[in-house]
């Protein structure tokens, strides 16, 4: 990190001169005195070449349009000074900013064509004078414009250690510094410009400080024209003629208020009624509420409106209402368990220490260690502390890693090995004053812990397809056959082992940890980050980089926190990204219903102008999950994993995400809708951000009535529609971003549960917890089934448990309060054990009650057969 | 507009069918999703003024159910404060996309009628209600006629 760009071999062609052409078009200076200054720009390139503008007098809002031809290198640092020419005295300073130029051509791929920099220039403010402690304000405002210099992005990417070196020294480009494409024509820059909003702050816009950090912006999602549109009625040729309902917090009695100063209605052509915003020159078919005390709506560089809480010191796109806020509190009061949540998910339980014993050559010591919390933090000073206990793998590493240490060799110096005393060891790092469980010299290697040791002389090889097989050394012979004990045996299915085997999780894993270690690249990428800006570096730094290079293993910094990452860094990551991307503030993604823990594509997510590309920036992410072995903070909705796993999604499905529509689905289905007066037709509207969406369901399906006799085609097409509308686009952007680092065929092996326990991991489940918060209808507490049920429960491993739980609450997951706080459709929603049926029936669920209807079996055996059964269903016929 | 032709015909049917207990249906030409009309009782202590109630239908109606609220103030153990009303036939659960809206407006008039305390959404109502229904009868009249709306003559 201390080592200098000067010192890097840089490739020939990122130190060659291009020619550049720089205009200096205008500054908006901050007024700060009783005269106004005269002022004029000078630029310095690389310390040596210097030019300077014209001095234009007594203004605040200089415009030169002077243009300068300058030589570059890719490497080079602009520094702009703006200064307050005086004729007697020397000049004085107004405000300054130093630039990486490689930055900027990295986040406009190299090609430097019509590019328009926006840039705040910064000023010294005594210590006493500023405030948050802050020594840099913003002093002024100036509008550069680059042209006429293209560089192969093929050699820019070559730099990008070059400036992973260096941006750790300096302030992001981010930081300051807002870059656009010029349209010259339409067609060509079109998706320039989408490239290029990289540039900008996503999402979650920049905090206020100093204006130091470019400003992002929102157009206000609820009108309905585009903000580039001129303030006209809103006429949209894909909206339907009438305006949404009003939504009920505007239909309560606080819907005659006043409007916000700058609003006014109007009525359009047809009648209708609309409000012009001339504060933001939009208009919207909702009545606008006012803006809750302390935010204020602000216009970025581009024109486009976004709302500032001075509150959070925070931005968003859309304009914040109470329901808004209060999912944004509700998310914000996670925050602070994302990291103890994430050091409690595992995807199984360490191995039991066994008797040394030698090791075949491809199944190095298990390491399990890797699911435990980085034992000390950065701050560790003076002797290291002892890694705090871990609650599920003391021991694990302990009796057994004795003679596998032998054969890894000696530790890399400054390290040391230190055992505990309950016998666990974990190392030391002198160097760096840290202490972590997993041992420097295998971390990282990303092995499976989940297999049992083969047997003396065994060893584990794969065919070129991938199969697996067991080669024995003592007898020079080779088996499909799994020579374990505990390994099923039987009938062998497609994969060449044995058929009950192949439908056991950990095979299924095994096989997709092996696509990733035969497809895993070398060395390593580093990622540095600021955990205040966590969402927009980790979006920069993953959207520039070829997706195959994400399968480097990792190396996450975070800014100002020394440590290496060893694995417990880069797994807070995962985790503290994942919860940001559900800021419901950047309207990604959103909980599906009032279940508190699936998440589903936000089809208001159109509003964020750049929502595309976000998207797929997290099916990257979500992939390098998965790739990793890392888990994220929460789920998405089942019908998702199985878009994922591209299955046929079918009317059960919507039960999970909109029980009321499902519910109205099926009573079509079952009902003789002949008689009854639905008057519906192949067509189906939806309203998002108060617009109403119409679609046919087919050609000419205004006109085409649904009857009895058609009414099955119909519910297939409204399901299709419903599962789907409004979220196509992103679904596409996500799988095409996810694609590209793990291919889809690669999650062939699993269904949509197993994706989910791959993803999320699992807890260790409380079943004192979940008894306590349990309630019986038509059962009692003492009811034998109940007690037979708990009996099995607490027999049963963790991955049952998880499965047992995600069969019944459609999550493997409790939430952060324990089962007192289990959800359902409709609010809080305890797990419930209902008496139904006979004992024939399988066992049914019921996702959205957290139901579970437990036939009455006539003994313990038959519940654990039936039980059993209903869990490793996976097509789900057992859910009702 | 896949909801609008259906509420266009049930609209047509209740004021062909002329209800007396649902009277002056006022529906903005512009947005047939939101209907306001005059809901008419006809036990005391409700027969003294009308009532006017707000339907609101959601763009996917009829798969999921309307939602009504009260404009005018009410002395009821089954509509709170803010208007809300807790209707059976329209509940989640209940829901039917065959439920016309002339029969939601009954079953509402219906609970105007004869409270149901049994499931109050204002408990302390329907305490009243079923402990002291003379004092309940007497605020319920004082209530109505401070707040309630004139009835239809004709």
């Amino acid at each position: 990190m201390t080592e200098s760009i000067t010192t890097l071999t840089a490739p020939i062609s990122l130190s060659t001169y291009h020619q550049l052409s720089l205009t200096v078009e205008s500054a908006s200076i901050r007024n700060s005195g009783l005269f106004k200054p005269n002022p004029y720009l000078q630029l310095i390139i690389d310390d040596n070449i210097s030019r300077r503008t014209e001095v234009i007098k007594n203004t605040l809002h200089p415009k030169w349009k002077e243009e300068f031809t300058v030589l570059v290198t890719p490497l080079s640092q602009l520094v702009l000074r703006l200064a307050d020419h005086h004729s007697f005295r020397k000049d004085h300073i107004i405000g300054e900013k130093k630039i990486n130029f490689l930055k900027i051509l990295l986040y406009i791929n190299g090609k430097c064509e019509n590019v328009e920099l926006s840039i705040d220039l910064m000023k010294s403010v005594s210590q006493d004078n500023a405030s948050n402690g802050n020594t840099e304000v913003k002093a002024a405002e100036l509008v550069l414009l680059l042209d006429g210099l293209r560089i192969d992005p093929s050699i820019l990417n070559q730099s990008h250690e070059a400036l992973g070196e260096t941006s750790n020294s300096q302030s992001p480009l981010s930081e300051g510094v807002r870059c656009r494409f010029r349209i010259r024509n339409n067609l060509e820059n079109q998706r320039s410009v989408v490239h290029l909003r990289a540039l900008r702050p996503p999402p979650g816009p920049p905090p206020l400080s100093n204006g130091a950090v470019s400003v992002s912006a929102l157009e206000s999602g609820a009108g309905p024209s585009r903000q580039d549109e001129p303030p006209v009625a809103p006429v949209a040729t894909h909206l339907a003629p009438a305006p949404a309902a009003t939504p009920s917090a505007t239909a309560a009695p606080t819907a005659e208020e006043p409007l916000p100063p700058g609003w006014e209605m109007r009525y359009d052509v047809y009648g209708r009624r609309y409000y012009v915003d001339h504060n933001t020159r939009s208009t919207s078919w909702e009545r606008p509420q006012p803006l809750p005390p302390g935010w204020e709506v602000r216009r970025d560089a581009r024109g486009r409106v976004y709302y500032v809480d001075h509150n959070t010191r925070t931005t968003t796109w859309q304009r914040p209402d109470t329901e808004r806020l209060a999912r944004f509190q509700h998310w914000r009061g996670e925050r602070r368990h994302v990291v103890a949540q994430g050091n409690q998910r595992f995807l199984f339980p360490p191995p039991r220490p066994h008797a040394p014993h030698s090791q075949p050559l491809l199944l190095p010591e298990p390491l399990d260690a890797d699911h435990d919390p980085p034992p000390s933090g950065s701050g560790a000073s003076g002797p290291p502390a002892a890694p705090s206990a871990a609650p599920s793998a003391a021991g694990a590493t302990g009796a057994g890693a004795g003679a596998a240490d032998e054969a890894l060799g000696a530790l890399p110096a400054g390290w040391e090995r230190r055992v505990q005393p309950d016998g666990r060891v974990y190392f030391v790092n002198h160097k760096n004053r840290t202490t972590q469980w997993e041992d420097p010299r295998t971390q990282g290697q990303e092995i499976s812990a989940l297999e049992e040791a083969l047997p003396p002389g065994w060893e584990i090889r794969f065919t070129e397809e991938g199969t697996r097989y067991f080669v024995d050394h003592n007898t020079r012979t080779t088996t499909f056959q799994d020579p374990r004990p505990g390994a099923p045996k039987g009938p062998q299915g497609a994969y060449g082992v044995p058929r009950a085997y192949e439908r056991s999780f950990r095979w299924k894993l095994s096989q997709f940890r092996y696509l990733c270690q035969s497809n895993a690249l070398p060395s390593h990428i580093k990622i540095t980050l600021s955990r205040q800006t966590l969402f927009e570096d980790s979006y920069h730094q993953i959207m520039r980089l070829p997706a195959y290079e994400l399968r480097r293993r990792l190396y996450i910094i975070f800014r100002g926190e020394e440590g290496l990452d060893y694995g417990g860094v880069s797994r807070e990551w995962f985790f503290l990204l994942s919860h940001e991307v559900l800021n419901p503030m950047y309207c990604l993604f959103e909980y599906a219903n009032k279940n508190n823990y699936s998440l589903q594509i936000n089809p208001a997510s159109y509003v964020n102008p750049d929502h595309l590309l976000y998207f797929k920036f997290i099916g990257r992410f979500i992939a390098m999950a998965l790739y990793h072995g890392r888990f994220i903070y929460s789920g998405f909705t089942m019908p998702f994993y199985k878009r994922m796993l591209n299955k046929k999604l079918t009317m059960k499905d919507i039960e999970s995400i909109d029980p009321e529509f499902y519910n109205s689905l099926v009573w079509i289905k079952d009902n003789n809708i002949d008689e009854c007066g639905l008057e519906m037709w192949f067509s189906v509207d939806f309203e998002v951000l108060g617009q109403v969406i119409h679609h046919e369901l087919k050609p000419s399906g205004d006109k085409e009535r649904v009857t009895e006799a058609n009414k099955e085609q119909y519910l297939q097409l409204v399901t299709q529609w419903r599962m789907t509308r409004g979220i196509e686009e992103q679904t596409i952007a996500f799988l095409d971003g996810f694609n590209e680092v793990v291919p889809l065929e690669w999650l062939k092996y699993f269904d949509e549960r197993e994706l989910e326990l791959m993803l999320c991991g699992m807890q260790e489940v409380d079943v004192d917890d979940w008894q306590r918060n349990t309630i019986y209808r038509h059962y009692t507490r003492t009811s034998k089934q109940v007690a037979w049920f708990w009996q099995f429960v607490r027999q049963m491993d963790n991955e049952k448990r998880a499965r047992l739980l995600q069969f019944v609450t459609g999550t493997c997951r409790v939430p952060v309060g324990g089962f007192a706080e289990l959800m359902g459709s409709n609010g809080p929603q305890r797990f419930c054990i209902e008496k139904v049926g006979k004992d024939t029936w399988l066992p049914r669920s019921h996702t959205c009650f957290n139901r579970l209807d437990l036939p009455p079996y006539k003994s313990y055996e038959q519940l654990c057969e039936k039980l059993n059964y209903a869990i490793e269903e996976t097509e789900g016929f057992g859910q009702e | 507009m896949a909801a609008t032709r259906r509420l266009q015909k049930e609209l047509n049917d209740i004021r062909q069918s002329g209800l007396k207990s649902f009277r002056d249906i006022q529906v903005d030409e512009s947005n047939i999703l939101t209907w306001q009309g005059l809901i008419v009782p006809d036990n005391p202590p409700y027969n003294k003024g009308a009532f006017r109630i707000e339907i609101n239908f959601p763009a996917e109606y009829p798969f999921k159910p309307p939602k009504i609220s009260f404009k005018t103030k009410i002395y009821h153990p089954n509509i709170d404060e803010k208007g809300q009303v807790c209707l059976p036939i329209i509940s989640a659960e209940n829901w039917k996309p065959a439920t016309k809206t002339d029969q939601v407006i009954q079953a509402l008039v219906a609970l105007v009628n004869d409270p149901e305390p049994e499931h109050p959404l204002r408990a302390e109502l329907a305490e009243e209600f079923l402990k002291d229904r003379k004092k309940f009868t007497k605020n319920a009249e004082e209530f109505t006629k401070k707040h309630s709306e004139k009835r239809p003559t004709d």
